[in-house]
């Protein structure tokens, strides 16, 4: 009997292991950490209008060292349904992103983040992810449930 | 412990994994067949749809992505043959078992292969831009709902 209510232990685990880890798996939890959020402040030198993903290269200087960021975000149609353009996200513009680091935190090779949302100079704060995704419900995307 | 409860235990465990969740055994069967095809088929074929459509811009100026000669073309045709068909793979009832909405996501698949053929076909960067985000859409739903590992 002990052994009966073993196994259905066990099948319970498994069950909402099984189903966590299924919700749970996808490119945002296969590259990035989502117990370490990091706030990334500089000039933009590179955006990279690229599918799946739009790639934003952020320069930023800390204590006399530069270091560019590569953060990625949703695909550039989501971008753009967002309002940031290839107009609105040009080189020289100085902002603000919310996201989250790659699981290699080193910046070896490079520093490696994925973005949530944006602020631009004038203050307007936009969504930059993609939806669905697995990223941690953060309040910074306008169509997750809560 | 009679073999009667024993086997009672081993199927108690197997009905509640498949009521968590049916892939569970549709994954075990086909895992390794999915898994190279995805792997050797549709990601390349898809890197080769998303790499030559986009832009990149620097301070320099803003650079296009698109194919610059018909050899280039031809790895995007090529790409998008290749997405239709692992997209007919994927719907054999070998693989879908015959599950609608397995089938349904196929289909879906196949259609943004040839959508992509036809715009290599026509040279038509922007159009291949926008097939490239519907791929990725369709690649998105897919793995959230079936993705195992």
């Amino acid at each position: 009997m002990k052994k009966i209510l073993k196994i259905i232990a066990i099948s319970f685990t498994l069950l909402f292991g099984a189903s966590t880890y299924l919700s749970s798996h996808h490119a945002f939890t296969a590259e990035f950490d989502p117990n370490a959020p990091i706030n990334i402040t500089g000039k933009v030198v590179k955006v990279e209008w690229i599918n799946p993903h739009a790639w934003v290269h952020v320069e930023v200087i800390d204590a006399g060292k530069t270091t560019v960021w590569m953060i990625e975000g949703g695909t550039p149609n989501t971008l753009i349904r967002n309002g940031i353009t290839k107009t609105t996200i040009t080189p020289g513009t100085v902002v603000v992103v919310r996201g989250y680091q790659s699981k290699g935190k080193l910046c070896l090779p490079r520093c490696i983040a994925n973005g949530r949302d944006v602020t631009f100079p004038d203050g307007r704060k936009v969504f930059m992810g993609s939806s669905g995704t697995g990223a941690p419900r953060d309040g910074s995307d306008p169509r997750e449930r809560r | 412990m009679t073999l009667f409860s024993q086997w009672t235990g081993k199927i108690s465990l197997f009905t509640v994994l498949l009521i968590a969740n049916p892939l569970l055994l549709f994954a075990e069967e086909d895992h390794s067949e999915i898994h190279d095809l995805m792997a050797h088929l549709l990601d390349p074929a898809a890197e080769a749809i998303w790499d030559s459509a986009g832009f990149v811009i620097t301070e320099e100026g803003e650079f296009s992505l698109e194919p610059k000669n018909q050899e280039e073309w031809d790895r995007v045709l090529y790409g998008a043959k290749v997405i239709s068909e692992s997209a007919f793979l994927l719907s054999r009832p070998q693989i879908s078992k015959n599950r609608e909405d397995w089938i349904a996501v196929s289909n879906l698949l196949k259609g943004v292969g040839d959508k992509a053929f036809m715009a290599a076909e026509q040279q038509d960067v922007e159009e291949l831009f926008k097939v490239g985000a519907e791929l990725y859409q369709v690649c998105v739903a897919c793995h959230l709902t079936y993705l195992t590992d």
